[in-house]
């Protein structure tokens, strides 16, 4: 059994069910992301975890141990809040060594402890400091060090970034991920960033409505999103309803497919604005989709203009590298490996995707 | 800028007006009156006068109020410790709700109730008489000394567990949440995380609570039984038997000193710890 294990786990608040047939294994000094929009259950999944609130049904296994039925307090399983939720009426020390003295540790043991947490989360001299003098990325973490003070069976984080501001969250971001190497601990972190999850975790849960909408390493979630709503959530901003009725589009996939919900990245569509007769290396093999069409509006973006093109009823976003006027006539070309297709007639609803590589990227 | 500036007084005009007129007028009237004879001379006799006569009532009034305020405290933060940390949350919610119950009751109505409950022949004695617990011959009377700290704490419990709870819920439960997955039990939350956060706040209800049961007139003449009594009670006595507005104003500049060493320590204390935090 994995070192955390959650068994069709069922969470509601009075007759509202939150989390529904939640199956989730996580590996010893594995992390996993639970992402998700709002509402969607994953601060919920975290506080049934940690005991916070009560489960309807289902169990959860610490190290082979049933835990679900234990108080908040002896389920060794620590959290980093969104809020930092640090006392403020103690200093550094004393919140990193609470846990500790909670424990009834030897007062010489303690202050070793915190004085290593210290050194790890790099707030040396800061010891008998006031959380409330500190900055936002000093609070985190402090609380970082006050759940890992305790050697928690797991560390779960509440969105621990997102009270940050742009840069401190890039280099509190990396100094997680790099501690979570360097002392292994098992942990579960909550986000809705997808590039957060993408570049920390080692596997992701992408959560809606209360359920798990697929599991699996960065990669996977990525390049295979097994439901529209995931495809949606990594970054797929382009979606298409097929058929397209009154639009010149070519799709080269699976004929069978007659029905089908169609995303893709605009970074992956291709634009030239050469005519499509001139419009070369059309590898059959790898052109999935093609389409044809005006330009609606071209956006700066830093490094990239955002093209909008109508294709009927529908607008797709590419990126390009230059502005085009707008009614400029323009091909887009998407590969067939970065079309995420899903297929909408009945008995059909599997992912059909190329198994060939991605030539264009 | 000079309009600005008048609009301004006439907004807080009345107020500023009623503040004059129904507190600081008597306030100053009654420290004058405390301090000077008929003709207007300044004296120390009725000062004298009011220790020499009623130096067993101070020391009653100040226990009463030391020991009520000792009890609100001990009462209204487990009232409220409950209310907020407690995993039952149906007695949480009755509680709630009953806590308030008193703050719509005036100090005569209590004191009255309190009167019929307390009794030799009360409703508690009878209660006790008709369940078996008692016989008639082992009731004993509440009335007295203990009476009036049941009173006062039954009414002033509501207001101070108001206060109370209301600074409790006021913390962020992310705070509570991290200290009971660090492993510390609920009685330790209480007392190392929420009290010292809200120390303030039960300052303010116990600072207030003293002055209120310092001015409060109908409990000691209705619970209390004559002597000693509370300096309220010997006020009245001054005024309805003799006339004697002197003494009474220097009981009552005896009643403020008490409060005003309250208000400095407060004060104090406050302004301690906001200078701490900046």
């Amino acid at each position: 059994m994995a070192h955390l294990h959650i068994e069709n786990l069922q969470v509601g608040y009075g007759n509202k069910l939150i989390l529904k047939n939640i199956n989730l294994a996580v590996e010893q000094g594995e992390m996993i992301a639970l992402l998700g929009p709002s509402g969607c259950g994953k601060t919920t999944l975290l506080n049934a975890l940690c005991g916070f609130i009560p489960v309807s049904q289902g169990d959860i296994f610490v190290a082979n141990r049933a835990i679900s039925k234990r108080p908040a307090e002896k389920r060794n399983i620590t959290m980093v809040f969104q809020s930092y939720a640090l006392w403020p009426h103690m200093t550094v020390a004393q919140n990193i060594g609470y846990g500790l003295k909670v424990q009834k540790m030897k007062h010489a043991d303690i202050t070793t402890r915190v004085t290593e947490l210290l050194k790890i989360v790099k707030l040396e001299g800061l010891e008998n400091d006031r959380v409330t003098a500190l900055s936002g990325g000093q609070r985190q973490r402090v609380a970082l060090a006050r759940a890992l003070a305790i050697r928690p069976d797991v560390l779960v984080l509440d969105e621990p970034l997102s009270n940050l501001d742009a840069k401190v969250r890039l280099s509190v971001r990396h100094e997680i991920k790099a501690l979570q190497k360097q002392l292994g601990f098992t942990s579960l972190i909550v986000t809705h960033d997808q590039e957060e999850a993408l570049v920390m975790a080692d596997r992701i849960a992408v959560l809606n409505h209360g359920t798990i909408e697929q599991i699996g390493t960065p990669e996977d979630i990525y390049h295979r999103p097994k439901t529209p709503f995931v495809a949606d959530f990594m970054g797929a901003d382009n979606h298409l309803t097929w058929p397209i009725q009154n639009a010149a589009i070519t799709l080269n996939i699976n004929p069978t497919i007659t029905q089908a919900e169609i995303y893709f990245r605009s970074e992956n569509a291709l634009v030239s604005t050469r005519p499509p007769a001139t419009n070369v290396d059309v590898n059959p093999s790898n052109m999935g989709l093609l389409i044809e069409g005006p330009v609606e509006q071209s956006v700066f973006f830093g490094n990239n203009y955002q093209i909008s093109v109508r294709c009927g009823t529908h607008t797709i976003q590419a990126n390009h590298d230059q502005h085009l006027p707008e009614h400029t006539p323009v091909l887009l070309r998407v590969p067939t490996d970065a079309l995420h297709i899903f297929a909408t007639e009945a008995g059909n609803s599997a992912p059909q995707h190329s198994l060939s590589p991605l030539s264009n990227q | 800028m000079r309009r600005t500036t008048s609009h301004f007084l006439w907004l807080i005009a009345p107020a500023a007006l009623m503040v004059g007129i129904f507190f600081l007028y008597p306030l100053c009237f009654s420290l004058y009156s405390a301090v000077t004879l008929d003709s207007g001379e300044l004296t120390l006799a009725h000062l004298n006068k009011a220790f020499e006569l009623y130096s067993k009532d101070i020391i009653f009034t100040i226990l009463i109020v030391l020991i009520c305020v000792a009890i609100l405290a001990v009462l209204s933060i487990t009232i409220a410790g409950i209310i907020t940390l407690s995993p039952f949350r149906t007695l949480s919610k009755t509680l709630g709700f009953l806590y308030r119950l008193p703050l719509f009751i005036p100090f005569i109505v209590t004191a009255q109730m309190m009167r019929t409950f307390l009794a030799k022949n009360g409703l508690m004695n009878n209660t006790f008489i008709a369940s078996g617990l008692l016989t008639p011959m082992e009731t004993v009377s509440f009335l007295g000394w203990s009476g009036i700290i049941i009173t006062f704490v039954w009414k002033q419990l509501a207001f101070s567990t108001l206060l109370i709870a209301g600074a409790m819920a006021a913390l962020d439960d992310s705070q509570i949440r991290a200290a009971r997955n660090l492993g510390a039990s609920r009685w330790r939350i209480l007392l190392q995380i929420i009290l010292p956060q809200i120390a303030p706040t039960i300052g303010v209800a116990m600072v207030l609570s003293t002055v209120t049961i310092m001015s409060v007139l109908s409990v000691p003449l209705m619970i209390g039984t004559g002597t000693p009594t509370m300096m309220t009670a010997d006020m009245a006595f001054r005024i309805n038997s003799y006339g004697d507005y002197h003494v009474a104003n220097a009981l009552g500049l005896v009643s403020y000193s008490i409060c005003a060493v309250l208000a400095w320590f407060y004060l104090r204390q406050n302004l301690k710890e906001k200078g701490a935090q900046s």
